[in-house]
């Protein structure tokens, strides 16, 4: 089997570099909400507002039908056809209710905003509800879940017919989420207790990434159709190796243990941080364009 | 539109399905042109980019046998029973109307391609124009189809190597020819129910 017996999913659905944004800020806002039950700063709201923000213009611009939306959307609602069987529909909600409740807390965090518009000072007593905060974490734990099957109900493309991809997104976005409370420690927005934990749990979660990166590779190698066995290869040792190895796993992985390890033993180092939170980003988005990139149809002919 | 709401709640009452007679096929394309003829003629010197050939609902894919020959093997849409494009799709714009026929309602398309990657089959195909997940079958067969007539790519098989016809009917030629010779479905494995039989040939 040759490429040329293969279809690229990016040849024909174009899911590519900005799907591949979209999950990875997604992933952002979702664990970074889970975060932000812990630490409720005002920087760290706005990341996950602006994040999640970012992310739906992101898949909005992607669809090839983008000036339909609202009248698919009013159709849709119109007739009740809502089919919730669909994980991009589940995802569209989920979003939704996700940036309502991110609004909401980012207003609470604007005094100037409440003082002026005595109306809204309703978000502040919301926002400082644990209710508020555990549906909050659980809302956007749950979009980084959708992001995942999003994928693993796309049943055309073997290789992302893994049950892996949605732990991935868990992981990886938790370490995203980690990187940014990272950088908001560099620039003073965040204590310092919340970056000596965030080093710690990060080292954990990037020794699970790794395993789950290797679990991802070796199911779909051995086990998958042919078409995942292709991706895999792709990913492993084909054109997409060097995503793989040197972006996901060296610098997304290798270098923030690396400094993890340093900081934890010697000193914390606010440079260090900042490359090691940069690679940290950089390696989970990469995890995401690599695992679109590698998809290719089943072939037919063998 | 009335017409198209009405067929989407509604169970299908008749089965309609594709045979591609491979042993008959001579691989001459009249059927891959006249469905771009019949159902895109806007698109006939206008290539699809992803598959790299002609933009028609039909896929042709070149290959080789196990003896070593050349092979052909004509795939689109295969109208399954059990279709992830519907299932998945999550505007509700991908049906299975009244014929079991899977129908697209352009009004509530978005263009997310969600159908094109949840499809194991690879027959959609963006129209560069409408942006619609194009596939068979396209307005001008349908409207064959609704007066009674067979698709465009029925039609123009020289070799009788094609056939359409209702499943439910057990008097229909394509039952007929279930009944009487060796065929398969592709990728039954990924349980979609396809209705596209690949006849092999004799008993």
């Amino acid at each position: 089997m040759t490429p040329a017996d293969l279809t690229f999913q990016l040849d024909v659905a174009h899911w590519g570099w900005s799907i591949a944004a979209f999950l990875f800020f997604v992933g952002i806002a979702g664990m970074g909400s889970v975060a932000y039950a812990f630490v409720r700063r005002t920087a760290v709201i706005a990341t996950i507002f602006v994040s999640l923000v970012v992310g739906l213009l992101l898949v909005v611009s992607h669809l090839g039908r983008w000036w339909n939306l609202p009248r698919t959307l009013f159709l849709m609602v119109r007739d009740l056809e809502l089919n919730f069987g669909s994980w991009m529909l589940i995802g569209i909600t989920v979003l939704g209710i996700h940036l309502v409740l991110a609004l909401v807390a980012l207003v609470a965090h604007l005094p100037f905003l409440t003082q002026r518009l005595p109306w809204l000072a309703w978000t502040e007593r919301v926002d400082a509800s644990k209710a508020f905060l555990g549906a909050f974490a659980f809302v956007g734990f749950f979009a980084t879940v959708y992001s995942g099957f999003l994928i693993t109900q796309a049943v055309g493309i073997p290789l992302w017919n893994n049950p892996l991809i949605p732990v991935l997104w868990v992981i990886s976005g938790s370490i995203a989420a980690i990187a940014v409370l990272e950088l908001l420690y560099v620039v003073g927005a965040v204590d310092a207790k919340v970056s000596t934990f965030g080093v710690r749990l990060g080292m954990a979660l990037d020794g699970m990434k790794l395993l789950a990166v290797l679990g991802f590779l070796h199911v779909a190698a051995s086990y998958g159709s042919a078409g995942a066995r292709y991706g895999a290869t792709l990913m492993t040792s084909g054109d997409l190796a060097w995503m793989t190895w040197a972006m996901v796993v060296g610098v997304g992985i290798l270098v923030p243990l690396a400094i993890g390890a340093y900081t934890v033993l010697r000193e914390k180092n606010k440079a260090l941080l900042t490359v090691s939170a940069l690679s940290a980003l950089v390696g989970v988005f990469f995890l995401r364009a690599t695992v679109l990139l590698a998809g290719t149809f089943e072939p037919l002919v063998l | 539109m009335a017409r198209v709401n009405e067929m989407k709640g509604s169970e299908p009452t008749r089965r309609l399905a594709h045979v591609w007679d491979e042993s008959l096929c001579i691989a001459c394309g009249a059927c891959v042109m006249a469905c771009t003829m019949t159902n895109q003629p806007e698109m006939m010197h206008r290539k699809e980019k992803g598959w790299d050939s002609v933009a028609s609902n039909i896929r042709r894919i070149d290959g080789v046998n196990a003896t070593g020959k050349p092979s052909v093997l004509l795939v689109q849409c295969q109208h399954c029973d059990d279709a992830p494009c519907v299932a998945n799709c999550p505007f509700g714009a991908v049906y299975r109307d009244d014929d079991g026929l899977v129908r697209l309602d352009a009004e509530q398309c978005a263009g997310c391609s969600y159908c094109v990657t949840s499809c194991p089959y690879n027959v959609r195909w963006f129209h560069p124009d409408s942006k619609l997940p194009m596939k068979c079958m396209g307005e001008g067969c349908l409207d064959l189809v609704a007066q009674g007539e067979s698709p465009a790519c029925v039609q123009a098989c020289p070799a009788m190597a094609r056939d359409f016809g209702d499943l439910n009917d057990p008097a229909s030629s394509v039952s007929l020819t279930l009944r009487t010779k060796r065929s398969r479905r592709l990728l039954e494995g990924s349980g979609t129910e396809p209705k596209y039989f690949v006849v092999e040939g004799g008993l």
